[in-house]
């Protein structure tokens, strides 16, 4: 059965949610170590009743959703599949501030009720009055890639002929200082190009990306999904590249059959070692996302909305492919991921 | 998608017992968990009734006996091992084997002790890498070399109940031969006083179905359950505990934590639930109800029995005044109690109870019933986010 993405929407860092942009503003070298996201006028997507009550990465979550739906031409699917690293982060920030600073008093319900991570699956389903299956997966850095694989299998079992699926984080304050006391995010001072880095830590970022999929080929069609795979770990790069040499079988697709790998290097020298060594022997263009996007548990997201908008669009923006000739006839993008060298990802989008 | 899927295992960590044993003893003596808080650090202490596991976080370390983990992944570790000493698995590369586990808060018990330190400067720990979904799977996981397929749920109240279904689907779409799952939760600063604020704690021992019901008991714990493929279990000749034939899965979108007043949502879940079984609603023999206890839950589940089953509802009562409602471990506990009930040929009351429900028509059982012969039992498991899941195992 073949899989196809027939609208998809992503909120990032830069301006994803206009469609006519594609990166032509940009060079390549980052800017800052913390890439926040560029928001919709969420009237546009929200009642606004609702959106008063929503947190930073509800109301992204929500949005892209509905904007996605928009983008597929359709209101209503069969299914909401959800996927997050890190979840809720503001509201439970806010929850267990208050609560520690007040020795248990004088809470209230709003931001418990919403720090739960199925909240965007809920509130999807409760502004489009989906009553079907819901699901969200909280498995870190393959929180994407399992509920893609999910809302495939969904098709795949006619359980479902529309799935909405997506995922989304949020980088607040108290995670910012987290993840920077913890050595995670790279310092101002030792910002390089992704790419070509010798310092410590990444570039941290947030975002959401929502995509329709179904087994039906539409008008609005961007691409199609061959395959997505999900790794606990490996030992070295070499295993990454028996096991990528596997997934193309499996998908039957020839090494010189992909256009273009996106790697999810993520600047950091010590936990990219294993995927710039990959890089390097799978012999392939090779382009970047995470200078765009930063860092999160669900960046697959933009990943995923670029590579199927390469293909749709026919064109690599330069932002991620510097110092190459332009490509032509692009056929097949293979996605691999990682966060921190834990848990890596393969994913497969192709031309229709 | 012909392949049956077979339980062959299972463990548990409640607040009745740190075996399937313990908790058997417990449920057929009605001897409730439900007790003044004991472990939980929290200036609450004396205004609740909850439903701990009865061992401090030292004692479960040295119990699981794998070194300084939090309780969400002792708890976690414990459950598992006993489900994989029950089924007899301990070469987890003879086929493929996933692990499934669900939890809402994670290391939240953990993370709630140094919060306020770290942000003052006090301590740097980093309990970040203790306190996201995911860690205590991924170390679960790797503690018994489990890669083929490993994720984490999260659907509030419902997750084990999701975790379960995805193993099922797994295992019927020929992706995994065997698959772990359920889910863990402790018990959190952080959920006691998320609940409390929503006026749903009742202080004294809840009462399921009750008519002048107040509110729901907190718990915590893990339980696991293996599923095996027909395959699997003829191959090996597995000593079968029950089978797993239906589930559903459906969203309410009525409210983010409140239930519709007829229950829409747990009415579609069992409905999907029949029909991924083949059955009928008169098969069922007893429902094992998510009846938390609060006003709300109550009516609307009991309303959405009495519509799908009419006139004929079947023998059902929650069982979460024995263990609290564990939140995302709840469908997994619910579901052990459940096949424990098949096995036993036993129903286990709706402990509390005194005055029939004038919402309802229907009475739950709320004494211990014995040799009471169980072929089909249905599971009800919800939550917030309007997400309702059912499901149904049969005796085999």
């Amino acid at each position: 059965m073949e899989i196809y993405i027939n609208g998809m929407a992503c909120i990032s860092h830069h301006n994803t949610i206009d469609e006519n942009y594609f990166f032509e503003d940009i060079g390549s070298v980052p800017l800052s170590n913390q890439l926040t996201a560029t928001e919709p006028n969420y009237k546009d997507h929200i009642p606004a009743n609702l959106i008063r009550r929503m947190s930073h990465i509800v109301k992204m979550g929500v949005s892209t959703g509905m904007m996605s739906l928009k983008s597929a031409g359709i209101e209503k699917v069969d299914a909401i599949v959800t996927g997050t690293g890190m979840g809720c982060c503001e509201d439970t920030d806010k929850f267990l501030r208050t609560l520690l600073d007040n020795d248990e008093r004088f809470l209230t319900p709003t931001s418990f009720i919403q720090s739960t991570h199925n909240t965007v699956a809920g509130q999807i389903a409760l502004q489009i009055k989906c009553h079907g299956y819901n699901f969200t997966y909280v498995h870190q850095n393959l929180s994407f890639e399992y509920a893609l694989l999910d809302a495939m299998m969904l098709l795949k079992e006619e359980e479902a002929s529309t799935v909405l699926v997506g995922a989304v984080d949020e980088i607040t304050p108290s995670m910012f200082e987290l993840f920077y006391r913890g050595g995670h995010i790279k310092k101002l001072e030792e910002l390089q190009p992704i790419w070509n880095s010798t310092t410590k830590g990444y570039l941290v970022g947030e975002g959401a990306g929502f995509f329709n999929i179904s087994a039906n080929i539409t008008p609005s069609t961007y691409a199609k999904i061959k395959g997505v795979k999900c790794i606990q770990g490996i030992t070295d790069s070499s295993e990454l590249e028996n096991i990528v040499n596997f997934f193309l079988l499996e998908i039957g697709l020839k090494k010189d059959q992909i256009s273009l790998v996106l790697s999810g290097n993520s600047g950091d020298v010590v936990t990219d070692n294993k995927i710039s060594e990959f890089n390097k022997a799978i012999n392939q263009p090779i382009a970047y996302f995470k200078h765009l996007c930063g860092e999160y548990f669900t960046s697959s997201t933009f990943a995923l909305w670029l590579a199927a908008n390469i293909i749709k669009r026919q064109t690599v923006p330069l932002a991620i492919f510097p110092n190459h000739e332009p490509l032509s006839n692009i056929q097949n993008l293979l996605i691999v991921n990682h966060h921190e060298d834990h848990q890596y990802s393969l994913m497969c989008v192709s031309k229709c | 998608m012909a392949n049956k899927v077979f339980v062959t295992g299972m463990g548990i960590m409640s607040a009745i017992g740190n075996s399937v044993e313990e908790t058997l003893y417990s449920l057929s003596n009605n001897k409730s968990g439900i007790e003044k808080i004991r472990y939980l650090e929290t200036s609450h202490k004396d205004n609740f009734v909850v439903g701990e596991v009865k061992l401090s976080n030292t004692e479960l370390i040295e119990r699981a006996g794998i070194g300084n983990y939090n309780r969400t992944t002792l708890l976690g570790y414990l459950a598992v091992k006993e489900a994989l000493k029950m089924a007899s698995i301990t070469d987890m590369k003879e086929a493929r084997t996933g692990f499934i586990s669900s939890t809402t808060v994670a290391g939240m018990c953990h993370t709630e002790l140094l919060y306020k330190g770290f942000f003052e400067g006090k301590n740097n720990q980093n309990f970040i890498d203790y306190h996201l979904n995911g860690v205590s799977t991924n170390d679960i996981a790797g503690l018994f070399g489990i890669s083929d397929y490993v994720t984490s749920i999260s659907t509030a109240c419902s997750s084990a109940a999701n975790a379960m279904m995805l193993g099922a689907r797994l295992i019927k779409n020929n992706i995994l031969d065997r698959v772990i799952v359920g889910g863990v939760d402790p018990l959190s600063k952080f959920t006691l006083n998320g609940f409390n604020t929503l006026m749903i704690l009742d202080s004294e021992w809840s009462r399921p179905f009750d008519e002048n019901r107040k509110g729901l008991n907190l718990g915590e714990g893990a339980a696991f359950l293996v599923l095996e493929s027909e395959k699997c279990v003829k191959e090996k000749n597995k000593n079968i505990l029950a089978q797993l034939i239906g589930y559903g899965n459906a969203n309410d979108a009525f409210h983010q934590t409140a239930s519709s007043a007829e229950g829409y949502g747990a009415l579609l879940a069992m409905q999907k639930a029949f029909k991924v079984a083949g059955i009928t609603p008169d098969k069922i023999d007893y429902i094992n109800a998510h009846g938390t206890g609060t006003p709300n839950n109550d009516a609307s589940e009991g309303i959405a029995m009495q519509t799908i089953f009419g006139n004929h509802v079947p023998k059902f009562s929650s069982t979460k005044a024995f263990t609290g409602h564990t939140l995302a471990a709840a469908a997994a506990v619910e579901a052990v109690i459940s096949v424990l009930a098949i096995q036993n040929r036993m129903i286990f009351p709706c402990l509390n109870r005194k005055e029939q429900m004038k919402d309802l028509t229907i009475t739950p059982v709320d004494t211990l019933e014995k040799n009471v012969s169980l072929d089909y039992v249905m599971s009800n498991s919800f939550g917030f986010g309007g997400n309702c899941s059912s499901l149904i195992f049969a005796k085999n």
